[in-house]
């Protein structure tokens, strides 16, 4: 008999800038306490972006064995930090192996770039052929999830995706949706990310991110009248996802259910842009919807992918209003908080199924006020309220859209 | 959620190949049967490097001229982007929808490197130049998932998109999961496949693991010593049957299933039983409506002692020690994460000729390589079922399973 058709998260391993863990992570949801500061880490340029979403306090060596630490970069670092944490919380050391395969698939925007500049820095110094083998075994995007394999022995699929800021979604998609077919009882899914001196300068080159001007400070402000760009952020979130069958027997918890997907692609979308044409983001969400077996009416909630850049912010609250016209319901966004990219969009799945489980809707920092043709205040401070479905965006630049239905554990 | 349906037939409707060895399907496959390598001196793009072997499989041709593409457009493409068109544009040609391809068409695409050789000019202009005084326009196609959002947009596709960066086993993934997400009924018609461009990094990444053969590779033999380093790129469509034969395609053969593993075992070197090699044979093998025999096996083969050892072990305990296997990298070397979408392109040609490629070079088959692995000459035999192997760093493996479309 195939398992259900609703997929439970069972545990969560949360890394977020200012955040190790899920209780901390919660508390800056709820109280708004952003992890966005000023970048310290590396140098950057005069007159433009300074802030970021930054792993400042995070410290790997509390998770992993410093001999293993060794053969491990920063993502590979973040990913079995994030995955320890996810099983501590859903009340595991380790899987049962006896109870089937576990597959892998986790997301990352830009992959292990650090990694690669390490390596080019040896290229340079010692030459083609004496750079160390290490360091470009480590620069493959996979060598996160490969790391978890090994470290667990899981044997299921083990894929990374790379599908810019929804990548998350696109692992949760694919894991769910090979659980349902029975390929595996279990899955591991997330995204890890990293912030360097290059991925940020060429972003802030190419005017994606928010700067200071002489009126405003420099902010991460979804869908706010004022916004002129995302800030950037790092992290690792890991969500274990079991057959309900399996969980109902061992007596684990769930946040939520994985209901339903959407995908779809604005054509009208260039290579670095979110496109202009709302219908896409509306077909993605409505098919979500759809595919969770709702109605529009039965979604409590939207985490919105809103990041404060001015094309794609007016591209999905265009959408939210074509969609659910008059019956629109709260809509919140969360990337001020950790920033952009950060956990490749885990972070923002991971609020998401945290709201749905304390039934509560974190707020929008930076919003203020809206674009006149914008119908809906996004909810600004964080409020109790019954959620029994939130609908999670993830939109990419290049056009790709994936929307995800989560339900209450009720 | 909808779940995938195994009674759903996936059609083959379009092949699109460009790598060392030929532009297009038909240039490939004379090259096969004639028994033609392209494998060369490393060429000038990378000149001026000092590697300590200088053997590659590039793409000789000027690359521009065989896309349907204005100069404007063609100036922002990264090498990966470059192939990636080439290739879609063929097999999106040869599927010959009338008019657009319907709205829920996906592009999913499997990459290691996607545009790392434009990072790595980058890098090197910022050592000279500084980092805020180098034109950071030119790596905005750095990502890998640049050449999924490339062919969706050259090909107005509205369906979504998919990129996975799973090493060597990208573009196998990305093709099963394409096939997945067609019989859950989220795409009625996916273009996927994978692309590599030759880059700095993995030319030297591959040398100092000591995994690069100094001769041309020769995948299986007694005296190999590593891979040849390719590249291109390559995609197929995948369609329902049904809606194949109700336009009137021309169904170039059927994708059974896949099966994707992971070795959970080493972050490079594959566990020597070949046991996730195994499981993802076995996994292909019963993804399909039924289990079938197998008559041919289009290898992983890509000439490290590691590899072939393993793989061989891993196809002696799934299929038995008599199905006839070849290595087609000993033609187009390893084109890393492509390399799953070019063998899947040949496996069907395969299929489509009755005709399995050979192992070129195999001369004398190492002690522990008990296979008939098609030596020097391809072989006219019946084939129905083909398996097209594609393994990678971090222990993955994904292995294909197509049918003659008869």
């Amino acid at each position: 008999m195939l398992p259900s058709s609703r997929i439970p998260v069972t545990g969560l391993g949360v890394i977020a800038p200012g955040a190790t863990g899920v209780g901390p992570f919660l508390d800056q949801l709820r109280t708004g306490r952003s992890g966005i500061s000023p970048v310290k880490k590396f140098e950057v340029m005069p007159e433009r972006a300074t802030t970021a979403g930054l792993l400042n306090s995070f410290n790997a060596r509390e998770f992993i064995p410093v001999l293993k630490m060794r053969r491990m970069n920063t993502l590979s670092r973040l990913g079995v930090s994030a995955m320890k944490l996810a099983l501590a919380d859903a009340g595991l050391e380790a899987f049962d192996s006896h109870r089937g395969d576990t597959g892998v698939a986790l997301g990352t925007t830009f992959g292990p770039v650090q990694t690669s500049v390490e390596y080019l820095n040896e290229y340079v110094a010692k030459g083609a052929s004496l750079a160390p083998p290490q360091l470009f075994a480590e620069s493959v995007a996979n060598a996160p999830g490969s790391h978890i394999a090994i470290e667990y022995g899981l044997k299921g699929f083990n894929l990374t995706f790379t599908q810019r800021e929804a990548s998350v979604l696109t692992s949760l998609l694919f894991a769910a949706s090979q659980m349902i077919k029975g390929t595996v009882t279990r899955s591991v899914c997330g995204g890890i990310e990293e912030m360097n001196d290059i991925t940020f300068s060429v972003l802030d080159r190419i005017g994606a991110l928010a700067r200071p001007c002489d009126e405003r400070e420099e902010k991460c402000r979804p869908f706010d009248l004022h916004r002129d760009g995302m800030v950037v952020g790092e992290g690792g979130a890991i969500f274990l996802l079991e057959t309900e069958e399996e969980r109902q027997e061992r007596g684990g918890k769930a946040y939520g259910y994985i209901a339903g997907f959407g995908i779809a692609r604005d054509a009208t979308a260039s290579l670095s842009d979110w496109g202009s044409d709302a219908q896409a983001v509306v077909t993605s969400m409505r098919t979500a919807v759809e595919d969770a077996d709702l109605d529009l009416a039965e979604i409590d909630a939207i985490f919105a992918s809103a990041n404060g850049s001015i094309r794609g912010d007016r591209l999905e609250y265009r959408a939210i209003q074509s969609l659910f016209g008059h019956n629109l319901p709260p809509v919140t966004a969360v990337k001020g908080y950790f920033g952009e990219y950060a956990a490749a969009g885990g972070l923002q799945l991971a609020a998401a199924l945290l709201a749905l489980r304390e039934q509560f809707i974190p707020g929008t920092p930076g919003f203020e006020s809206g674009e006149p043709e914008m119908h809906f205040r996004p909810v600004t401070h964080s409020e109790s309220r019954p959620l029994r479905n939130v609908l999670v965006n993830s939109l990419s630049a290049g056009g790709g859209v994936v929307s995800c239905v989560l339900s209450a554990a009720t | 959620m909808r779940s995938s349906d195994a009674n759903t037939r996936l059609a083959v409707t379009g092949l699109g190949i460009v790598c060392s060895i030929g532009c297009n399907q038909k240039e490939v496959w004379e090259s096969i049967t004639h028994s033609r390598a392209g494998i060369a001196r490393l060429g000038s793009r990378l000149a001026g490097e000092r590697f300590p072997t200088d053997l590659a499989a590039e793409v000789q041709e000027n690359l521009a001229p065989l896309l349907k593409a204005s100069k404007r457009e063609l100036r922002r493409l990264s090498r990966t982007d470059l192939l990636a068109l080439i290739a879609a544009q063929e097999a999106i040609g040869q599927c010959a929808f009338e008019g657009e391809l319907p709205a829920r068409t996906i592009v999913s695409t499997g990459t290691s490197t996607g545009g790392l050789l434009e990072g790595e000019n980058y890098y090197f202009d910022r050592l000279v130049r500084g980092g805020w005084r180098t034109p950071a326009s030119h790596v905005l196609q750095q990502p890998t998932s640049a050449p999924s959002d490339v062919v969706a947009r050259f090909h107005g596709l509205r369906g979504g998109v998919f990129s996975n960066a799973t090493a060597c086993a990208s573009a196998g993934a990305a093709i099963g999961l394409a096939g997945d997400l067609i019989r859950m009924g989220v795409a009625d018609v996916a273009v996927a496949g994978g692309s590599d461009a030759l880059c700095r990094t993995t030319y030297s990444g591959f040398n100092v693991l000591q995994a690069v053969d100094e001769e041309p590779c020769t995948p299986f033999g007694a005296n190999r010593r590593g891979i040849t380093l390719g590249e291109g790129a390559a995609y197929i469509v995948i369609e329902k049957w049904e809606q194949a034969q109700d336009r009137g395609a021309k169904i170039l053969a059927e994708l059974c299933g896949y099966g994707a593993t992971c070795d959970a075992y080493h972050p490079t070197a594959p566990a020597e039983d070949g046991r996730g090699a195994s499981a993802a044979m076995q996994a292909a093998l019963s993804d399909g409506r039924e289990r079938p025999e197998v008559e041919y096996v289009n290898a992983h083969g890509t000439g490290t002692q590691l590899n072939d050892s393993a793989e061989t072990r891993a196809i002696m305990t799934t299929l038995g020690n008599d199905v006839p296997t070849s290595s087609t990298k000993s033609f187009f070397g390893h084109t890393l994460g492509a390399s799953g979408a070019l063998e899947a392109v040949v496996t069907v040609l395969a299929l489509q000729h009755q005709l399995a490629p050979p192992t070129l070079r195999l001369t004398e088959a190492a002690a522990d390589c008990v296979l008939d692995y098609v030596p020097h000459t391809p072989r006219p035999m019946r084939i129905d079922h083909a398996l097209s192997n594609t393994f990678g760093f971090g222990g993955s493996n994904v292995s294909l399973l197509f049918r003659a479309a008869r």
